[in-house]
Order: structure tokens, then sequence, then C-alpha cells
């Protein structure tokens, strides 16, 4: 199951590349995401209900950022228990570019479900966790542009 | 004569309570003191159980208490089997893996149990569950042989390397190598049998009750074969001694051999029973039963037919590549051995044929016998190839198959089998004249004109039941005997219990075996009950898969009604004066031929027991009973032909017809018979164009419910002209080969011919979906282009 | 918890049961009228049928506090008295439209809810109706063939 997309942001380079470290900013882009806090420079705790199909969760996990090079790329990765619904992890390499004083966002993100979400919800996981994908770097887009 | 003997249409005895909602059933059942389980279970297909976490769990309102695989190994409950050894090719014993019922240092596929919860309710149960914190370290799993197959591949069970189980191959490898070598025309295929879930209605439940004060356990369960479970619960998972244990199948609804195993579930209850002193139940969500009843099928294989220049078959060599899931369960090693690879002869005379079967794990749930088990993967692989080798060679389908049909009896094939009857030429007649084959080409040319494409698919199917002799099995490497055992008990009143090893979770036997026992002593079928499924009642039987009832079960039976019947002869022969050979037992009572000397058959039975007047010597009593182990395997066969019609703008296919003509030796009851075969058909249908559970790489299943997993509805599925066409069986007493499986076994290949008839490629997979036959229209088409 | 209270096949009950009680576990657990079987957890099966005033409904998707005050008839209670059989339970005996019964309570009472449907808008009930109204009750036994005859005759029974 992979995905893609590409945002053009209005905001320079550097401060699209602080923001996707920022926790404030990270909550308020991940989609149902209810608690955030940073363990390290790297290392994030994450409570985020989703509902996908028939089987909605709260999903508990850690969110990472991997294989940085700033402020070009870096790859986010998370990982949660949502208890007897299933485990769900992800990830999404990110590339920035420069293009004037805005930014060119692009990404490719992978996920994977295991458990009831995969027994029940296996037919609208594909079409779920794309449009989630894409709320999501829409979602930073829409808060770095009104900031 | 009674109207309710052999033969008879006779309406169900069972209905009644079935109609009325009184059926019992598992999880009907409630005992006094009952506390429900709820199985934690892993959703991950592959990983290491770091630590369990239950501290939560055990806090929670109406937690009796959390139980985990270290307190049941430590109780020393026994690890579960599989019973049937089989041997690889160079001489190894097969590889069986550790499995506890509760996994301990190691989880295997999704859904593998990792503890239990036994809490006041159901809903405190599943909650508690939910609760219970356990931390996987997550492996990389496989889901298919293709890749557990692959050197590097995960390893699942130590003592298996590279995944594989056993390397098994029957029949003369050179000698088929020579023949296909030098055959006019070879046909080669590439051939899946999808993985299915069996599905019956009724979902596994179980109830155990422990009672401290005896030492004794109860256990209801949902059991195709309640005393086979004692035995193992007690010989091998150490669970209770067989005389303190009673295990009770009541009403079952349905098996199709998914509730022949002894699963985790049924151990962890009467264990917990133990821990808790509390009566424990526990009932499956459909959810659960797609995660761990016992799929089937899921066969990949390579197959070469040869043929001499009169198209006469002249060898034929078979690979498999078998998966059976992440442990080893009950029967699993027979199913792709010897319940498959000895059926490859199909109807034909083929003087040469091999097949080497390898089995390998996956991080799926087992595989075992589902309706069928073996038959249907050879029967399909056989009648695919037999289709596609018409076709290849220009040749009518029919008489390619009429040909090469066995005709003389007892017919030795060199894969082990010896049919003892048939006559394949009149079934395949009968089925050709009911399908009105005749008038095929008129019907395809009219449903062209409609913008349909038409096509006709024969099977010529034939199958073995009633597995035996005991000791044949015995050296095959089965852990059981496949007798079966029967007591008739006639009372003082005259009327008759029947107790029997067999059990009817759907075939009726409480009509027919009454039927059985109405024409031996002219009885009307109310006087008779039949008594099953509870180990305390009946002794010992081996229970009702294998389509085993009829010619197994029926045979004891009628072994013990032979004693009986000498008994009452010997009897009214005494009181009357008369000679034995003079005695006939007809309309209620029992006679001495040509006089009017008479006894009513009751004062017979109140004879035997008031003991006033029994021949010198006789002990009192009118009871007896058989263990029948018949000589030889039964063997089902028939021909099925299935007409479709595509949409080739959809894929869309639509069954217009389905023709069926069976040869099942002596039928007692046509009615059931023809429901049986009713039913196997829209089972095969499901296979052919419906069903197929599927796991993605990771090993998650990804047709976990009736949403995803496709069951055959009214309107998927057509009326069935179902006919009969007999030959009698020289192995039992009644001359039953058996009925309940043949359906299943037949129908798949008649289906995939009819649509690969119909759109002109033989490259189909099963199940044939509306987007495959689609693609399979759009290969024909890109080649036409091409051209 | 709350005091849920409904007609059932005729008889007036009160159960005090928790809130989140499905009326299937209301009718199964709590009433003890096991003839109302449970074959999935998606509301597929259709073996929980049951007719909530007087219109089928599978009852393993309705809250048991849905139905206060309600109608309810289960497969113990479709007969006329104890001693009858409704003739659609006549029809399924008599068309061996039955194996292991697991699913014959739900198609019963479908068939008599499809009946009535039929008969009420003046719709012929043939085959493809029947096989078409079935789509939300599976059988694995019978293949169909015998359910699809025996609602047919059935139906000219109830007529």
């Amino acid at each position: 199951m992979d995905m893609s997309g590409e945002y053009r942001i209005a905001a320079p380079i550097q401060t699209v590349w602080d923001a996707i470290q920022n926790p404030d900013i990270l909550r308020g882009a991940i989609p149902g995401c209810e608690e955030l806090e940073k363990t390290s420079d790297t290392d994030m705790t994450a409570k985020v209900s989703l509902k996908i199909g028939p089987v909605k969760a709260k999903f508990s996990g850690d969110v990472t950022l991997k294989d940085m090079v700033a402020p070009n790329a870096l790859k986010i990765e998370g990982e949660g228990k949502g208890g007897i619904a299933g485990f769900a992890k992800g990830g999404a390499d990110v590339q920035l570019a420069e293009d004037g004083d805005e930014t060119i966002l692009t990404y490719q993100a992978e996920a994977q479900v295991g458990g009831k979400i995969a027994q029940l919800g296996s037919r609208l996981i594909q079409s779920t966790a794309a449009k989630l994908a894409d709320k999501f770097f829409a979602n930073l887009k829409g808060e770095l542009e009104e900031a | 004569m009674t109207d309710q003997g052999i033969g008879a249409r006779v309406l169900r005895k069972e209905d009644k309570r079935f109609i009325t909602g009184k059926g019992k059933y598992t999880d009907d059942i409630v005992q006094p003191n009952q506390a429900y389980a709820a199985f934690v279970r892993s959703p991950h297909a592959h990983a290491n159980v770091k630590s369990i976490d239950a501290s939560a769990a055990e806090a929670m309102d109406g937690v009796e208490a959390v139980l985990n695989g270290h307190q049941l190994t430590g109780d020393a409950i026994g690890n579960i089997i599989c019973g049937w050894g089989i041997t690889s090719k160079d001489g190894s014993p097969m590889n069986m893996g550790a499995w506890s019922a509760l996994a301990t240092e190691k989880v295997r596929y999704v859904g593998d149990a990792v503890a239990v919860v036994i809490a006041d309710s159901k809903a405190q149960a599943q909650a508690a569950a939910e609760a219970v914190m356990v931390e996987y370290e997550v492996l990389p799993a496989t889901s298919n042989v293709r890749d557990s197959m692959k050197e590097g591949a995960p390893q699942i069970h130590e003592n298996a390397p590279g995944n594989q189980i056993f390397d098994w191959e029957i029949g003369n490898k050179d000698e088929t190598d020579a023949a296909l070598a030098s055959a006019h025309h070879t046909t080669t295929m590439d051939i899946t049998n999808n993985r299915l879930s069996p599905n019956p209605m009724e979902p596994r439940s179980a109830v155990a009750t422990f009672d401290e004060s005896e030492d004794h356990y109860t256990l209801y369960t949902t059991s195709q074969n309640p005393h086979v479970a004692r035995l193992v619960l007690s010989a091998f998972y150490n669970v209770a001694p067989e005389h303190k244990l009673r295990v009770i199948a009541p009403d079952v609804g349905g098996g199709f051999g998914a509730k022949i195993y002894i699963y985790p579930e049924e151990i962890v209850c009467l264990w917990a029973s133990m821990k808790t002193n509390r009566s424990v139940k526990w009932t499956s969500t459909r959810s659960e039963a797609f995660l761990t009843d016992a799929h089937g099928r899921d066969h990949v294989s390579t197959a070469t037919m040869g043929f001499d220049a009169d198209n006469n078959i002249v060898g034929f060599k078979i690979n498999t590549k078998a998966n059976l899931g992440a442990y080893m369960s009950l029967f699993s090693s027979s199913v792709p051995t010897y319940l498959y690879a000895t059926l490859l002869s199909g109807q034909y005379n083929i003087a040469n044929v091999y097949c080497d079967v390898q089995t390998y794990y996956t991080n799926t749930v087992p595989v075992d016998a589902y309706r069928g088990a073996g038959r249907p993967e050879a029967s399909y692989l056989v009648e695919r190839m037999m289709e596609t080798a018409a076709r290849e060679l220009g040749v009518d389908p029919g008489e390619l198959r009429r040909q090469n049909f066995v005709r003389e009896f007892p017919h030795q094939t060199p894969v082990i089998m010896a049919y003892d009857s048939g006559d394949f030429a009149g079934n395949l007649d009968q089925a050709k004249a009911a399908a009105d084959v005749a008038g095929f080409a008129a019907r395809k040319e009219e449903a062209a004109k409609r913008g349909k494409l038409r096509g006709m698919g024969y099977s010529n199917y034939i199958e073995a039941c009633g597995i035996a002799p005991s000791a044949a099995v015995g050296s095959l490497g089965a852990g059981v005997g496949l007798w079966e055992s029967a007591e008739v008990r006639v009372n003082p009143v005259g009327t008759i219990e029947i107790l029997t090893g067999s059990h009817s979770h759907g075939q009726g036997h409480e009509t027919t075996f009454a039927q059985l026992v109405s024409e031996r002593f002219d009885l009307p079928t109310e006087n008779i009950q039949i008594v099953h499924g509870d180990t305390d009642k009946v002794q010992f039987g081996m229970g009702t898969y294998g389509s085993r009832s009829g010619a197994v079960g029926m045979s004891a039976i009628s072994k013990a009604l032979d004693k009986v019947e000498a008994k009452v002869k010997k009897i009214a022969a005494h009181v009357l004066e008369a000679a034995e050979d003079d005695i006939v037992i007809e309309g209620g009572e029992v006679k001495v031929k040509g006089t009017d000397k008479a006894m009513g058959w009751h004062e017979v039975g109140l004879s035997a027991y008031t003991a006033h007047n029994l021949p010198e010597g006789m002990e009192p009593g009118l009871k007896e009973g058989a263990f029948y182990d018949p000589t030889n395997f039964t063997f089902p066969a028939g021909c099925y032909i299935c007409e479709v019609e595509v949409d080739p703008q959809t894929g869309v296919t639509e069954i217009v017809q389905f023709t069926a003509s069976d040869d099942f030796g002596t039928i007692i009851n046509p009615m059931i018979v023809e429901g049986q075969v009713h039913g196997g058909i829209a089972q095969g249908i499901g296979q052919a164009m419906l069903e197929h559970a599927v796991y993605d790489d990771d090993g998650q299943l990804l047709s976990g419910s009736y949403m995803d997993y496709c069951m055959p509805r009214a309107d998927d599925v057509p009326n069935y002209t179902v006919s009969h066409h007999s030959t009698t069986c020289p192995g039992n007493p009644l001359g039953m080969k058996g009925c309940g499986e043949a359906g299943a076994i037949g129908s798949p290949p008649a289906v995939i011919n009819a649509i690969t008839d119909a759109i002109g490629n033989n490259n189909l997979s099963m199940p044939a979906t509306p987007s495959r036959v689609w693609a399979a229209l759009q290969q024909v088409s890109a080649a036409q282009a091409a051209e | 918890m709350t005091k849920v209270s409904m007609t059932v096949n005729g008889k007036a009950r009160s159960v005090e049961v928790p809130d989140n009680t499905l009326l299937v576990d209301y009718i199964r657990e709590n009433l003890r009228l096991t003839g109302t079987h449970v074959g999935c957890d998606t509301s597929q099966c259709g073996a929980c049928v049951v007719h909530v005033d007087g219109q089928a409904v599978k009852s393993c998707t309705m809250l048991a506090a849905a139905a206060e005050g309600a109608e309810v008839t289960t497969i113990e209670g479709v007969a006329a008295s104890k001693d009858d059989l409704h003739p659609m339970q006549v029809a399924f005996k008599e068309n061996h439209g039955l194996q292991c019964g697991f699913c014959t309570p739900g198609m019963i009472m479908a068939a008599t809810d499809m009946v009535s449907r039929y008969k009420a808008a003046g719709k012929t009930l043939d085959e493809p109706a029947i096989r078409e109204e079935l789509e939300g009750n599976i059988c694995r036994c019978t293949g169909y063939h015998n359910i699809v005859k025996a609602i047919a005759d059935g139906a000219s029974k109830m007529a």
C-alpha cells in the first residue's frame, strides 16, 4: 500500500523544515491526533483516534523522525497499538525543495495495519490511508500558510 | 411392509425441534456457576512474545482469572498433535512443530491465543481481554508456500528447516517419465486450488464443567466426533483421564470438516474450569472463526498428462505444494497425501501415475480437511486436465473421457486405490441426457444473439469414502482406526434405541438410521430412537467425516441388527415351537412362515426381559453391539455437467444449468441424499466462483468477515438437476458408497470447464470472479489482435 | 443498566439489562429463547432474524432498548398455538428445506415477512424474487434449492 503526493507551500523551506519537527504543528496536522509529546529531538509519543471501515480505535504509539538531511529530506515513522482493534504503522519519505519564497513538498508514504482493522476494514484501508496521508500534508500546509 | 424403509423419502424426524427453535446447540446451554472465556489473540502473524501484563485486566470487575501458556504447560497440558504420520521420500518422519493451546514464546499466526480471561459475563471477559497488555517483538512473516520455500524465508518452527514439513511421493516416477517422454501429445497446466474457510453457520463453542467432588469433567462442544475428542483430550493433551471426562456434542450446526479437530479453545476451557472451579463457556464470534477455524485446500500444482496417438492416456505426473498453515492440525498431513494423490487416476485407466507433494508451514491458520478433503483438489486437477487435453486434441471432452474410463472392476490404480465398482459411462450418459447436451449448440447460438457467451463443462469425479480398513490406514500412518460401532437396544415394550458412534450435524441420521431398522424389522420409524453424540451413552465411535456414516456407521448398525434378529428368531422359535429358519419378522409380528402362529414384536421384547421362557442357556435381555471395520474404501463417482453464460462486457457469469448424475450405491433416503448433493454443489460453486481466504504478504487475513469472504447466497446458485445411476458397493453389507462430499468434489471443475469453454481461454483460476473472467477475456482479445 | 420492557411472543417481558445489550442477547440470554441464533458479527448471516412490530429485523443490529414497548415475535412464537406449526414451518419440513437447522429460524422468520410484504404490495413472490429476498440469509448446508422451494410452498400455504 503506497501513496504519494505533492504540495506547494507558501513559506520558506527553513520554516517548513522547522514546522515538521514542531510537536504543536504536528499535533494539529495529524488527523485525529489527541496528544503528542516530544521525548527527544527526534522522538515523540502520540495518541491518535482513527476510524477505518467499521472499526474505530484509539491508537497510542510513537512517532520518530529519521534520516534527516536539513532542510531537504527526512523520514517520519509512526507505529501505534489500538488494543483489540490491532495495530497500525506507517512512514513517509518527505522531500522539500526551494522555489523562490515557496517550498515544494513531495512525499511517498506507506502504511501497514494488522489485527481486527485488517480483518474487517481491508477493503477500505487503501483509500482511508491515502486520504489520511493527504490530509496530514494538507493540514501542514494549512497551518503554515495561516501562520 | 413398512413404507419407511430403505429407499423411502421419509420426512426428517429431527426437523420438528429445528423449525420450532427448540434445537439444542452448545451455545444454548447454560451451566450453574458459569463463567465466560475471552481469548487474547495475537494481531501479528509472527512474533516473539516478550511479556504479558495482566495486572490491569485482573483488577477489572467480574474477572475471575487471567491465564497464560506458561501456566498451561506448567500444569502438564500437552501440545496439540497431528494424528497422521507421513514419511518423506528419504525415509525421514514429518517435521511436526510444537503447538501449545496458549502460545508461550512465540505466536505464529494472526489469532494465535496467548492468554485467556475468565469472567462473570461475556462483556466483562471481552473488556478484560482488551486490557491484557502483550508486548511482541514482531518477526517477518510468510503467508504462502511460494514465500515459505524461498531461501532466507522466516523460520516458523525450529525443527522444520526451510519450513518444509515433508516431501512425499506416490506412484512410479521412472515409468511415468518414460511414458510421458514417448507420448504423442502432452498437456501441461499450472493449477491452483484456492484456500477456503469452511464456515459452518454455527460458530464453534465449548462449555466445560469441572466437578471437584468427583474429579470429573464434562465438555459440551461443537464436535463431529466427540469420542475422538475425548480420546485426544485425554491421551495426548492430558486434560483428564478418559473415564473422568464426558464429551457431549449436542445439536451441531454444520461441520464440513472444521469441527473434526480438537482446538485450543476446548482444551483451555476444560483446564480453566479446573483452575477456577467454575463452568467455563466460550463461543466463537464469526471474526474469530475466520481467524481460527482450520481452513481448507490451498494447493499449487503443476501437472502433465500424456496421450498416445489414439488419445489413450499413457501417463500422468503431478507436483503439488501444499500450505498447512502455522501448525499441523489433527489430520492435516493426510489431506494432501493419502486423501488426494491416491485419487489422481480419476475415473481413468492410466498405467503410470506419479505425484510428489511438498508441504510447508506458513504464518496462517492451520489447514486441514474441508468437505472433500484432498479429493476435491484431485478431481479439480484431473478434470481440468481432461477438458483442456480434449480441447488441445480437438475431440469431444465427454468422449475423450469415455474412451479412457475404467470399465472392469476391481481395478487397481498405480496410486494404491482398488476401485471396486462403478459404471462411469452410465453416469456420463445419464448426465448428458438430462443436460440435453445435444441441444447445447442451439442454446449457445441463441445466447450469442443476446450478447452472451455460453459454455459447457464436464466433470467426471471419483472419490473415496469410508476410509478403511483400520489395519490399512494404520500402515499408511493414521493414528486411529476407522471402524464404527453401534449398539441396538430393544426395550421390553419393543421400542428400539440405536446407539451409534456416528454424529449427525445436518445429515439426518435420526431419520435414515431409523429407516434401516424400520426396513429390517418392519416397524414404524417413530418407534426407533437414534442416540449419538454423548460419550456417556455411546461407548465409543469414530464420528462423522469423509462421508463415512452410511457405509461404515450404518453397516455397524446392520451388523448389530443381525445379532438382534438372530436372537429374536431364537426366542420366537422357542416360544412358538418352530424351526428358527421358518421365523419371519413382518407387520409388527414375529411369525412362523406359512402358519398363523405369531407373537407381537413387543411380546418378543418382553419375553427377552421377563426371561420366563427362554431357550436353554440363553442370556436374558435384547441388546447387541457391533464394531464394523470395512474391507475397503468405497468409491462414489459421477458425472456433473455445468452450463454458464458469461457477459463479455463485465465478466459476470451466471450458471444457467447444473446437472448431476451420481453413483452412491444403495440410497436409504433419496430426499436427504439429494439435499446433500445440493449443498455440496453450492459449496463447490462457492469455491469455483466466489470464495477465497486471502492473507496479505504480512500474514494479515483480509477475508475475515462475510463482507469480504463471499459465501454463496441464494441468488448466486441455480436449481440443480440431480439424478442417480448406481452400482452396488461390494465392500459393505448395505452396498452404500457415501454422498456427503461428492457435490463439493465434483462441481468446481465442471464450473471452471464451462467458463473456460465460454470465454475460449483455459487460463483461469478459482474463484472465477467477474474481474478474473473479464481479464481472461481480454487476454483472448489481445491474442486475437496480435494475430 | 436500563429496564427494558417489550411483548415477546404475546407475553409482556421486562428485564434490567446493560444499556448496550443487543436485542438478540436480550432474547437469548435474558429471556432464554434460544431459537434465535447468532451466526456472524457483521449483520450478514440472518440467523438472528425476528419480527419487531411485524417487520423482519436482524436482532443483532438493534439494541434491546430500541425495542422498548415493541411487539416482538421469535421462531418460538410464530405458530398460532403451542401444538400448531406455522404453514412456513411445515413447508420447510415437507420440502427438506433444512439440514443442520442453525440458519432455519432466521430463514423462516425472513420467509414469513417476505410473503406478507409481497402480499401487501400485491406483488408475485416468484423464484427469482425469493432468491433475491434471501440476500441477507446465509445457509451453508442446503445449497438453497429446497429453501426456495419451501418458501414458495409456504407462501401458497399462507394464502
